[in-house]
C-alpha cells in the first residue's frame, strides 16, 4: 500500500555491491549470500575493466554482444514487518560496443512478471438509483505484478510484433476469458474488462510502467529498480531481461526471484487455510481469554 | 509501525487500529453498547475487505461480551432459559447467514449487500431511538415521569403455542417469539459483523416485556455464543477471520471500554442515548452515501473465492 521509505541507502549499497561484484568476480553480493550460491557471474572475464574490454573491442570489433543480470534479491522474505521492498536488477552487456555510459547505443527493457493467475473483474451500474455489481467476468493468466523497465519508451525500442510475441507492454498481457463465463461476453466488453484489469491493478501500484528506469553506468553495466508493493502476491517472479540496438534483439536473459512468506505471517497464515476449523478455534480462545483478563483485570482495579 | 494482517492481506499500521479499536471501545463503553456496529464499519471504509472486516469483528464482539456478560452474572441479571432460548435461534441464524456471506461473495454483491443492511437498519434504528429520546428528554423537562415497562400488557405473540415459564423475567410466554428474534439476531450478526444487542434488546423490552434488569444481561450471554460461533464458522467456511486484526482491535477495545463506561456515569441516558442516535444515523448516511454516489471506477478485481 504505502511506498516504503528510506530504503534509499540499502540501494545504494545494493548498487556499490552489485557494481563492485561485477568488477572483481567474487560473486559474493548480498543477493547471493542470501540463498543458494548463484553460479559465478559470467561476467567475471571481463574482470580488469576498462581496459581489457578496450582492447577486446579493438581486437574484436565485430564480436556479438550479450546480456547478462541478476537481482539485488533472488529470494525476499514476506514477514509480518513486510512493507513492500525495492529490487535492484542489474546487468551487464558482454563485448559492449558503447562508447560511454551516455551514448544510448543499446537499450534495455526489463520484465518483472508475477504468477499468472484466475481474477474477478465486476462492473457496478446505476440500478434505480443505487450502484451495485450488475456484471462480472472471469480471466484466466492474469499476471499477479507486472513491471515494465526500460531505457526509453518501448515503442521505440522494439516493433510492435516483437512486443507482441514476448508479451511487452500492457495491452500485450495475455489476459484470456476463462471457460464457461456466467455471461457471455462480447468482444467489445473482453476488451474493455481487459483496460479495466490493467488500470486498476496500476492504481493498486501492481503494475508498473518506467520508460526511462533502466540506466547505464559503464559502458557495458546497467541496473534499474523495481518496486514490489506490499499488497503483491507472493510466488516466483520471471525477469526478462532484453538487449536491443536499433529495434533489433542481440540478447536476452532471464532470471528468477522469489518472494516467500516466513516467520510468523507464513505459520499463521498457513493455518488460517490449512486448518480452518482450529484456526477458528483459537481465535475464539484467544477471544474468551482477553475477555476474561479484561474483566478480572478491570474488576479488581475498579473495587 | 506496520504489520502484515496475514488473511486480510494488507499492511496495516497498528497504531491505527489499536486507536480504531479504543475509539470504537471507548463509546460502546459509554453507551452501553457491543461496538460491532461502528467497527465493522470502520474497518471497511479503512480498506479491510468486508467479509473479512465482518468475520474479524465478531471474534472481538465475543472478547468485549465475555467481560460484558461475566459482569452482569455476578449480578444475577441473566435468564438462562431465555438466554438459551434466544441461543438456539441465534445458532440457526448465525449458521444461515455464514452460508449466505460465502454464496453472496461468490455472486459479487456481499458489499453491496452489506451496505444496504447497514443503511437499512441504522436509519431505522437511529431514527426511532432518536425520536425516542427527543421524547423522553422533553417529557423529562415537563416533570412527567416515564417507564418503557408497562407489566401485565400482553400481545398476541405470547399467546403462541410451546408456552415456557421463565423465571428471572417473570414471564410466561411461548417459546417461538424469543427462538425467531434470536434467529433474526443470529443472522445479522453473521452478515453485519455486530452482536445484534440493538435489535435484541428493544425486541426484549417491547415485544416479549422482559424486565429492563436482565435484558442486558441476558442478550449478552447470547451474544457471547453467537459471536464465537460465528467466528468459527467464518474462519472454517469463508476464511475471513484476522487473528491479528482481532488481536488489535481486542486490546484497544478492553482499554477503551473502560474509560468510556467511566466517562459514561456523567451524562444523562437520554442525553447518551440521543447522541448514540445521532452517531448511528451519521453511520447509515455514510453508507447510504456509498450506494448513491457514482463511483470514481465502475470497475472492481477480486480474487475468485472459494475456486469458483
Amino acid at each position: 500500500m504505502h511506498r516504503p521509505e528510506g530504503r534509499r541507502w540499502t540501494l545504494g549499497l545494493l548498487a556499490m555491491l552489485s557494481i563492485g561484484t561485477l568488477a572483481l568476480g567474487t560473486g559474493d553480493t548480498q543477493a547471493q549470500r542470501r540463498q543458494r550460491p548463484a553460479p559465478a557471474p559470467p561476467v567475471a572475464k571481463e574482470a580488469p575493466h576498462t581496459r581489457v574490454e578496450e582492447i577486446k573491442r579493438e581486437q574484436q570489433p565485430g564480436a556479438k554482444e550479450s546480456v547478462q543480470a541478476d537481482v539485488s534479491a533472488r529470494s525476499v522474505a514476506v514477514t509480518s514487518s513486510f512493507n513492500g521492498i525495492e529490487i535492484v536488477i542489474f546487468g551487464a552487456v558482454d563485448n559492449s560496443q558503447q562508447p560511454s555510459a551516455e551514448s544510448g547505443f543499446y537499450d534495455v527493457m526489463i520484465v518483472v512478471e508475477g504468477v499468472p493467475g484466475r481474477i474477478v473483474v465486476r462492473r457496478k451500474s446505476n440500478v434505480a438509483g443505487l450502484w451495485l455489481n450488475t456484471s462480472a467476468a472471469t480471466f484466466d493468466l492474469v499476471p499477479s505484478y507486472y513491471a515494465i523497465a526500460s531505457t526509453r519508451p518501448i515503442d521505440e525500442i522494439a516493433s510492435e510484433e516483437f512486443r507482441a510475441s514476448h508479451g511487452v507492454g500492457f495491452q500485450h498481457l495475455r489476459l484470456t476469458p476463462a471457460f464457461g463465463q456466467t455471461q457471455a461476453l462480447s468482444t467489445e466488453d473482453v476488451e474493455e474488462y481487459k483496460r479495466a484489469i490493467v488500470r486498476l491493478k496500476q492504481k493498486q501500484g501492481l503494475y508498473i510502467q518506467d520508460n526511462f528506469s533502466v540506466a547505464f553506468i559503464g559502458r557495458s553495466l546497467f541496473r534499474a529498480t523495481i518496486v514490489l508493493p506490499a499488497n503483491v502476491t507472493v510466488g516466483p517472479f520471471e525477469t526478462r531481461v532484453y538487449l536491443f540496438r536499433e529495434e533489433k534483439l542481440l540478447s536476452q536473459y532471464s532470471v528468477r526471484l522469489n518472494l516467500e512468506r516466513e516467520g510468523l505471517e507464513r505459520h499463521l497464515h498457513g493455518f488460517a487455510f490449512g486448518y480452518p476449523t482450529l484456526y477458528g478455534l483459537m481465535t475464539v480462545a484467544i477471544a474468551v481469554a482477553a475477555g476474561l483478563i479484561a474483566s478480572t483485570v478491570f474488576r479488581k482495579t475498579a473495587h | 509501525m506496520q504489520f502484515y494482517l496475514p488473511v486480510a492481506e494488507m499492511s496495516a499500521n497498528v497504531l491505527v487500529f489499536l486507536a480504531m479499536g479504543g475509539a470504537v471501545g471507548f463509546l460502546s463503553g459509554l453507551f452501553g453498547v457491543g461496538g460491532g456496529f461502528l467497527m465493522t464499519p470502520l474497518l471497511i471504509f479503512s480498506g479491510i475487505p468486508p467479509a473479512v472486516a465482518v468475520g474479524t469483528e465478531s471474534a472481538q464482539i465475543t472478547a468485549s461480551s465475555v467481560s460484558g456478560a461475566l459482569a452482569q452474572w455476578r449480578r444475577r441479571n441473566i435468564d438462562f432459559m431465555m438466554g438459551s432460548v434466544l441461543l438456539a435461534g441465534g445458532i440457526l441464524g448465525s449458521v444461515a447467514g455464514v452460508a449466505l456471506v460465502g454464496s453472496l461473495r461468490r455472486l459479487g454483491i456481499f458489499d453491496f449487500f452489506v451496505s444496504i443492511c447497514y443503511v437499512t437498519f441504522l436509519g431505522v434504528i437511529g431514527a426511532l431511538m432518536l425520536i425516542e429520546s427527543a421524547n423522553t428528554m422533553r417529557k423529562a423537562r415537563r416533570g412527567t415521569p416515564t417507564s418503557a415497562r408497562r407489566p401485565g400488557q400482553h400481545f398476541w405473540v405470547h399467546g403462541l403455542p410451546l408456552k415456557v415459564r421463565f423465571q428471572r423475567s417473570k414471564l410466561y410466554i411461548s417459546a417461538i417469539p424469543p427462538f425467531v428474534i434470536g434467529l433474526f439476531v443470529g443472522l445479522l450478526a453473521a452478515i453485519m459483523g455486530v452482536g445484534g444487542g440493538f435489535i435484541m434488546i428493544p425486541a426484549m423490552i417491547y415485544l416479549l416485556r422482559v424486565p429492563t434488569n436482565v435484558v442486558v444481561g441476558t442478550s449478552l450471554f447470547q451474544i457471547v455464543f453467537v459471536t464465537a460461533a460465528t467466528t468459527m464458522l467464518h474462519a472454517s467456511q469463508n476464511q475471513t477471520v484476522d487473528v491479528v486484526l482481532a488481536v488489535l482491535l481486542m486490546a484497544g477495545g478492553v482499554v477503551g471500554a473502560q474509560i468510556g463506561a467511566a466517562a459514561g456515569e456523567r451524562l444523562k441516558a437520554e442525553q447518551l442515548r440521543f447522541l448514540l442516535a445521532a452517531l448511528v444515523l451519521m453511520v447509515g448516511l455514510r453508507f447510504a452515501w456509498q450506494l448513491i454516489s457514482t463511483p470514481t471506477d465502475v470497475f472492481s478485481i477480486a480474487a475468485p473465492v472459494g475456486g469458483a
